[in-house]
């Protein structure tokens, strides 16, 4: 009861404020607020991307891609905290994109993209660009997606596939996403060429990592220094008429400490951990032909290689050894998409993993594709609904069967809010 | 720090002093040292300027329509380069890379504004690394801040297709409008090139001469339409039906953006009575228009929307005289 009192007292005196009619009286001097900073609100938009997953295998991440990616069982000590795309079977909520874009002064613009999904949220892109730097060159400074290859520096929603190619996994686990800087310089041709380069912290823990480990009774491997990675990159495009052609060479150096549960406590026995330097060069083309404005088609193609060179240490379930260890593997994927009309887009996607040398294995398989197609409808710019299949022949079970995945994906994407143009 | 004096003799021991600690210190050059810092100077201030006399400005638009107008007044002074191919739609030009390498040596960007460009062009100034072209400075013209536009929302939500905030951005498709951008472009150049001011001038005064007569020509020919109704594909001849006072019985899309349902077509088909003529752009699905063609034996006009979009539009007159020819045949 006394609660009770209390709330109609506090009801009483609210109404009683309401009553005086404060921003009614504040009106009748003062038509605006000039503390107002309604105008200086950022281009805010969130980007909802929800698909509807079947597939003939139950759960991916207990299958390896030989000498490229451990199945999830394995103990590791690095958590992989992004979840995974299109993960489990039935629906899936991939991730919520906020993005963040405005000037800062007449010096300096800023991005910022926050992933949030189920689990949480984390930091996609953070970064501020220069603007007034002279001669062409722009410095770029945060978290950002690298801009190595072709597809690296495009966001989840630009994409023209429901996922990543198996290059992209294989050697990213998803992209080269790393805090660090980056220079670039726009050359006074008269085409487009770009050259640019970054100094990358080199986190990334499928190609680098930073992390050191201890492998008893063998060695301590200490934390790198960073930056771990650095990158180079030249871009250049031309027209023909309506044809558009962007080409790219890339290369990444860094050190690599990659440790699946070699430097646990307990061993158990399969543990490993590599520690070494990784050499990495990625050739891409694009030709595209517009027809007219609702009309293209274009040919996207973009090899990687890696090259990890180094030491090998396992434990076989009694003893902790050391190995030198050289792989030398590389992939690609070819797709082509065409825009049929203002609403509908279909594409193809070859993916193969085609180089496999491992110095330790040497029974590895060297061939190992995917095959994807997809149709989709655009009622707008701001919506899109995909329907894609994959035929993935990549994946293996860890008695080494190779188990071919059927795949269906029903994507939609949704957009709201002031969200930028796209680069080509 | 360098001094020099008048006297000659003074003149060949020119002082280079350094501070070094407290003391001063002194140095002395040979005089073929001196001739060589001399020419060295002279050569350097020779090349800045030359380079600054001898290269053209650079001036940058969107559209071809724009560049267009810019030409009539820098004549053969600057290079002028327009962007957007104009047998595509407006709202939707690929973005190639080879736009960043032209935005990179930029002196002055002209654009038309009103979000027409809102697709395409912010990520590729973003990408030019020019800050002599970054909205907001002396480099960056945006026309649509320099007439009244019409269909100005004022609630607004994406329900409504493509709609621009600011209004109608197909303004420049009214002749009335074109000595407008004219002036803003005159005004502008004259900033960034003050040295040509004499010659733009000129050719600003010839330019709105010329077009001026040809607005009177054009006024009358229109009059022949006037009080028609028409339908058009996009909102793109709106400034140009009110300026000549025809009626817009509808549109193809069903909000601008969108492609036409068989819906919407049904609906405007109960308007169609009334409608003596339908506009259709060149970058535009045909197939809507030519089954209403056929359907009601109603003439479909094609008009060009920028300079260059059909072949009897080579310039801002052209583009003109091709839009009134083929409304008033």
């Amino acid at each position: 009861m006394k609660q009770f009192m209390q709330i109609v007292y506090m009801l009483f005196f609210i109404s009683l404020l309401l009553q005086k009619g404060y921003p009614q009286t504040m009106a009748d001097w003062q038509t605006s607020d000039p503390f107002s900073q309604a105008k200086f609100v950022p281009d805010i938009a969130a980007i909802v991307d929800v698909t509807y997953v079947q597939r003939s295998l139950d759960d991916v991440t207990h299958y390896e891609i030989p000498g490229f990616k451990d199945a999830h069982s394995k103990p590791s000590n690095h958590e992989n905290h992004e979840d995974e795309l299109n993960q489990n079977n039935g629906f899936n909520l991939n991730y919520v994109e906020i993005s963040l874009y405005s000037q800062v002064d007449p010096f300096f613009d800023m991005f910022a993209v926050l992933h949030a999904s189920t689990e949480g949220a984390e930091i996609e892109e953070a970064y501020f660009t220069t603007q007034q730097l002279p001669f062409g060159f722009k410095i770029k400074g945060g978290k950002f997606l690298s801009s190595i290859g072709r597809l690296n520096d495009k966001h989840a929603h630009d994409w023209d596939f429901a996922d990543l190619p198996l290059v992209y996994k294989a050697f990213f686990g998803s992209q080269l996403n790393e805090i660090g800087i980056q220079l670039n310089w726009i050359v006074p041709l008269p085409f487009y060429m770009l050259i640019g380069a970054e100094a990358l912290r080199g986190e990334n823990e499928t190609s680098f990592g930073t992390n050191g480990f201890t492998v008893e009774n063998i060695t301590t491997i200490d934390d790198a220094n960073k930056p771990n990675v650095y990158t180079a990159f030249v871009k250049s495009s031309f027209d023909i008429g309506n044809y558009t052609v962007l080409a790219g060479v890339s290369g990444i150096y860094g050190t690599s400490r990659i440790d699946h549960g070699i430097g646990n406590d307990t061993n158990v026995a399969g543990d490993h951990g590599f520690y070494g330097k990784t050499y990495m060069a990625i050739g891409d083309i694009t030709i595209r032909y517009d027809f007219n404005s609702y009309q293209y088609i274009y040919l996207q193609t973009e090899y990687i290689y890696r090259n990890q060179d180094g030491d090998l240490y396992s434990y076989d379930g009694s003893i902790n050894s050391k190995s030198n260890f050289d792989a030398k593997q590389s992939g690609l994927y070819t797709q082509v998409v065409a825009r049929l009309n203002q609403l509908w887009r279909i594409g193809l996607r070859y993916d193969l993993l085609a180089q496999n040398d491992v110095s330790t294995n040497h029974d590895l398989t060297n061939n190992l594709p995917r095959y994807s197609s997809m149709i989709e409808y655009n009622p707008s710019e701001f919506s899109r609904f995909r329907l894609q299949y994959n035929y993935d022949k990549s994946l293996y079970s860890e008695s080494g069967t190779n188990k071919p995945n059927h795949e269906i994906i029903v994507q939609a994407n949704i957009t709201i809010g002031a969200h930028g143009a796209h680069s080509f | 720090m360098l001094t020099t004096t008048h006297n000659w003799e003074w003149h060949c021991t020119i002082k280079f002093m350094m501070y070094k600690g407290d003391t001063m210190k002194y140095k002395n050059f040979s005089k073929i040292q001196l001739i060589l810092i001399h020419t060295l100077v002279l050569l350097h201030l020779f090349l800045i300027n030359t380079a600054a006399w001898a290269k053209k400005p650079v001036i940058v638009t969107t559209y071809q329509y724009i560049a267009s107008i810019t030409e009539q007044i820098t004549g053969n002074s600057a290079t002028v380069i327009a962007l957007a191919p104009p047998q595509f739609d407006p709202h939707y030009i690929v973005p190639k890379p080879s736009y960043i390498a032209k935005l990179r040596k930029a002196d002055l960007l002209i654009i038309n504004g009103a979000q027409l460009e809102i697709g395409w062009l912010p990520q590729l100034i973003r990408q030019a690394n020019n800050p002599a072209i970054i909205t907001g400075t002396k480099g960056f013209l945006d026309l649509s801040n320099f007439v009244k536009k019409i269909d100005v929302p004022t609630a607004i939500s994406r329900a409504m297709g493509d709609v621009h905030p600011e209004g109608n951005p197909h303004f420049y498709l009214d002749p009335h409008n074109i000595p407008v951008l004219a002036k803003a472009i005159y005004e502008r150049l004259c900033t960034i090139v003050p040295k040509n001011y004499n010659l733009y001038s000129k050719n600003y005064t010839t330019f709105i001469e010329k077009f001026n007569a040809k607005l009177t020509v054009w006024d009358t020919q229109m009059t022949k339409v006037k009080g028609k109704s028409a339908i058009e594909y996009h909102k793109n001849y709106d400034y140009l039906l009110i300026r000549y006072s025809i009626h817009l019985a509808g549109t193809i899309e069903p909000v601008p953006g969108i492609p036409p349902t068989s819906k919407h077509i049904a609906k405007l088909e109960k308007t169609i009575y009334t409608v003596s003529f339908i506009l259709q752009n060149v970058y535009h699905p045909y197939d809507a228009v030519q089954y209403l063609s056929q359907k009601y034996s109603i003439p479909v006009i094609v008009l060009p929307h920028d300079v260059g979009a059909t072949s009897d539009s080579n310039d801002i007159f052209s583009l003109f005289d091709s839009i009134v020819g083929r409304i008033t045949q």
